[in-house]
């Protein structure tokens, strides 16, 4: 059974800005789903629907079996992490986490034992004295979590609640969020603009843009079968290079460079002659060691290295292809360069990730070899992926 | 140690931590830019202002000791014999001269204050809140009503509200002088403000969502983060009809309801006619009694402008 489902969901601000158009997505019982996208796709909005913050325009929201367009946010059951916690400033941290517990009546034994394990489970307990100004930044995140776990609700509902923490605890709350959701099995939808974050968290992810749902499947899906080119390049760190591509025959013609289709040729073969967007994703560019040609589908690409960025453990490998690039962000970039004369000569239209013990330095021309098999294919007037075959 | 004693030296502790607290948090002049010239021009400035304001002070203060012939004759900031400051204090709560008595007319004063005082802070703290917070049919047509009402000064409807007081028998009536009294737009225009500023829309939206109805969510959420708003409309409220003189002067022909505004206006009338009645000493003591009272409130409630009372509540 499913805890949350939106059907058709809209929203449409007294403002007149649409910030949701037409959302239809499900969250089973027990399901932590992350809904990601960036800023100002309609997020919050969707959250704050289905917690009955915002009226519904159009459409339904669904908690369990019960359309509860209409029910007031007290009569839902839902518990919510602001995006900015949102602790009442004036109670001390006990306060905080019970409050929700005596608006539901719950005699004070019960309230003070709940409030206590809820606390201990987010190691709050020397903490309960305090008012939310005395805490730090990671102190508060827990406490708002407090607040919501203490409930145990059928339904949890987190917007953005370590994007205010720094990078290592952020790290370190993502694990003890996903424990927290084991612990109490609640069905959760999760917000982020952190594609890492959504990546490693969810069960299923799904992408917002423009408050149209893009792609909603689990991580692994979204990686390997991006549904269209916003989810490509949106998903994957560093972002993944596209470029215009021509098919001709078994051959994808990327600039003035022939790469051998191999097996992908079969599902291309609806765009011979025409131009797809091709995108080669940085971890699957490989350095090519000298050590020949690889099975059938294996191809070469010549790229002349622009910069490296050394991380310790691996390298970033910017570099320049004679192909025209087709990703919104490269283009942005490209234009901004252009416009502003900066590193003249230097411009990049593409990222590889390699072992940084590659020797490669700036000005120097190498060879990449790819997996035709890997190389993502989109048709250019529509944006959507060309299918591929079953695995 | 008994209970008590342990209590206020923790107070006093706690006292001395937060002064301490403070002068840590005084950011030395130089670091603002500013040269040290132009501090001690502005100090200048500011203390001869002072003096300005303060010295109408410090000589009622003075002449309310003097006889009625010293408070002309003698040197207005200095002290002259006889002492008479007690003598005047027992007449003031006397009827001298057949207008009726101080002590009457500042108990009148003080219930006036506080009940339309308090009632506007009410009404000013429930507006505000609404008008803040909650979006319904017309609210921006009434909010901008409320405000039009900013404008207008008593004086201007003076004759018009007379003739409506008349119509529903509030000439000479208590009610007549509380209910307008109750009336600050200001106020409430104040608290709109201060709700909005101080008490985020997902503070309202997390206590939904943790269950408090409404009425709980104003009177546990949002009425403790209002104190130091509610406080300073309410000393603003108290203030403004401790010190209303035109109102009562309209309603009011029965001296016994009179206010000390309007009650000291009398004497002061009658004191430059009948030169024998001594009434210029009971004047000058009468406003040094009239103001004791605000300062001693604005002292008061001064503790509750201390600001970071949000402080924690969101990020950043
Ligand atoms: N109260 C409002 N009135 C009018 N427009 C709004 C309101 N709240 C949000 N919007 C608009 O709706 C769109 C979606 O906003 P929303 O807050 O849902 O974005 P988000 O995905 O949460 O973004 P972020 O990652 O920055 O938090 C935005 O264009 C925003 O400007
Ligand atoms: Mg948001």
């Amino acid at each position: 059974m499913s805890a949350i489902s939106m059907e058709k969901l809209s929203k449409v601000y007294s403002s007149g800005v649409s910030a949701l158009a037409g959302l239809d997505l499900e969250v089973r019982d027990g399901e932590f789903v992350v809904l990601v996208g960036p800023s100002g796709c309609g997020k919050t909005t969707t959250l704050r629907m289905v917690a009955g913050l915002e009226s519904i325009t159009s459409g339904t929201v669904r908690l369990g079996d019960l359309v509860v367009n209409d029910v007031s946010p007290r009569q839902r059951d839902v518990a919510m992490v602001f995006q900015n916690y949102a602790l009442y400033p004036h109670l001390t941290v006990a306060e905080n986490i019970g409050f929700a517990l005596i608006n539901k009546k719950v005699p004070k034994p019960d309230r003070e034992r709940r409030v206590r394990s809820a606390a201990a489970a987010l190691g709050l307990m020397d903490l309960l004295g305090r008012k939310p100004g005395q805490l730090s930044g990671g102190q508060r995140q827990r406490v708002a979590m407090g607040r919501a776990i203490v409930r145990e609700p059928s339904v949890f509902l987190m917007d953005e609640p370590l994007s205010n923490l720094d990078a290592k605890l952020r790290v370190r709350m993502r694990s003890e969020v996903l424990r927290v959701h084991k612990a109490i099995g609640a069905a959760t939808l999760y917000v982020t603009h952190d594609q890492v974050e959504a990546m490693t968290m969810g069960d299923r992810v799904a992408v917002l843009h423009d408050g149209e749902l893009q792609q909603y499947a689990t991580p692994r899906e979204l990686y390997d079968r991006p549904a269209n080119l916003f989810v490509a390049e949106f998903i994957g760190s560093p972002e993944m290079n596209l470029y215009e591509a021509t098919v001709t025959g078994d051959e994808l013609l990327l600039g003035s460079q022939r790469l051998s289709l191999g097996p992908a040729r079969t599902l291309l073969a609806p765009y011979r002659g025409r131009t797809v967007i091709a995108g080669i994703r940085p971890e699957h560019l490989e350095l090519d060691g000298g050590a020949g040609a690889g099975h059938a589908g294996m191809a070469t690409l010549v790229a002349d290295v622009r910069v490296v960025e050394e991380l310790g453990d691996e390298a970033h490998v910017f570099f320049s292809i004679d192909a025209t690039a087709a990703g919104a962000s490269m283009l942005a970039a490209a234009a901004g360069e252009a416009e502003a004369g900066l590193l003249a000569g230097a411009t990049h239209n593409g990222i590889a990730r390699t072992n940084s013990r590659s020797a490669v330095r700036r000005g120097q021309r190498v060879t990449f070899r790819v997996d035709t098999e890997r190389i993502h294919f989109f048709d250019p007037d529509t944006s959507m992926a060309v299918p591929r075959m079953p695995r | 140690m008994s209970a008590a004693a342990m209590n206020s030296q923790t107070r006093r502790e706690r006292r001395r931590r937060e002064r301490l607290v403070e002068r840590d948090a005084a950011i030395p002049v130089e670091l603002y830019g500013l040269k040290r010239g132009t501090v001690t021009a502005l100090t200048t400035c500011c203390v001869l202002f002072a003096l300005f304001t303060l010295a109408p002070v410090v000589w009622v203060i003075i002449n309310s000791t003097k006889t009625q012939s010293n408070i002309f004759g003698s040197f207005g900031f200095w002290f002259a014999s006889p002492f008479e400051f007690f003598h005047t204090f027992a007449n003031l709560f006397r009827d001298i001269d057949g207008d009726g008595t101080y002590a009457n007319w500042f108990l009148n004063t003080v219930l006036y204050s506080l009940s339309g005082g308090i009632g506007a802070t009410v009404l000013a703290v429930l507006g505000g809140y609404g008008f803040a917070r909650f979006e319904f049919r017309g609210s921006k047509a009434f909010f901008a009503i409320i405000i039009a009402g900013l404008l207008v000064p008593i004086t201007l409807v003076a004759v018009p509200l007379y003739l409506a007081y008349a119509k529903v028998h509030l000439i000479n009536s208590v009610w007549g002088m509380i209910l307008p009294s109750m009336v600050v737009p200001v106020g409430l225009y104040l608290m709109r403000t201060y709700v909005e500023l101080s008490i985020p829309r997902e503070l309202i939206d997390a206590a939904r969502i943790d269950g408090a109805s409404e009425l709980r969510i104003f009177l546990r959420i949002a009425l403790p983060l209002m104190v130091p708003g509610l406080m300073t409309v309410l000393l603003l409220s108290v203030a403004g009809t401790w010190n209303n003189y035109i109102l009562p002067l309209i309603i009011f022909s029965n001296n016994q309801l009179f206010p000390v505004t309007v009650g000291m206006g009398l004497w002061s009338q009658h004191a430059g006619n009948s030169g024998d009645a001594n009434l210029y000493p009971l004047l000058v003591l009468g406003g040094l009694v009239t103001i004791v009272p605000m300062i001693a409130l604005f002292a008061l409630l001064q503790r509750y402008w201390r600001g970071g009372l949000l402080l924690g509540s969101v990020a950043n």
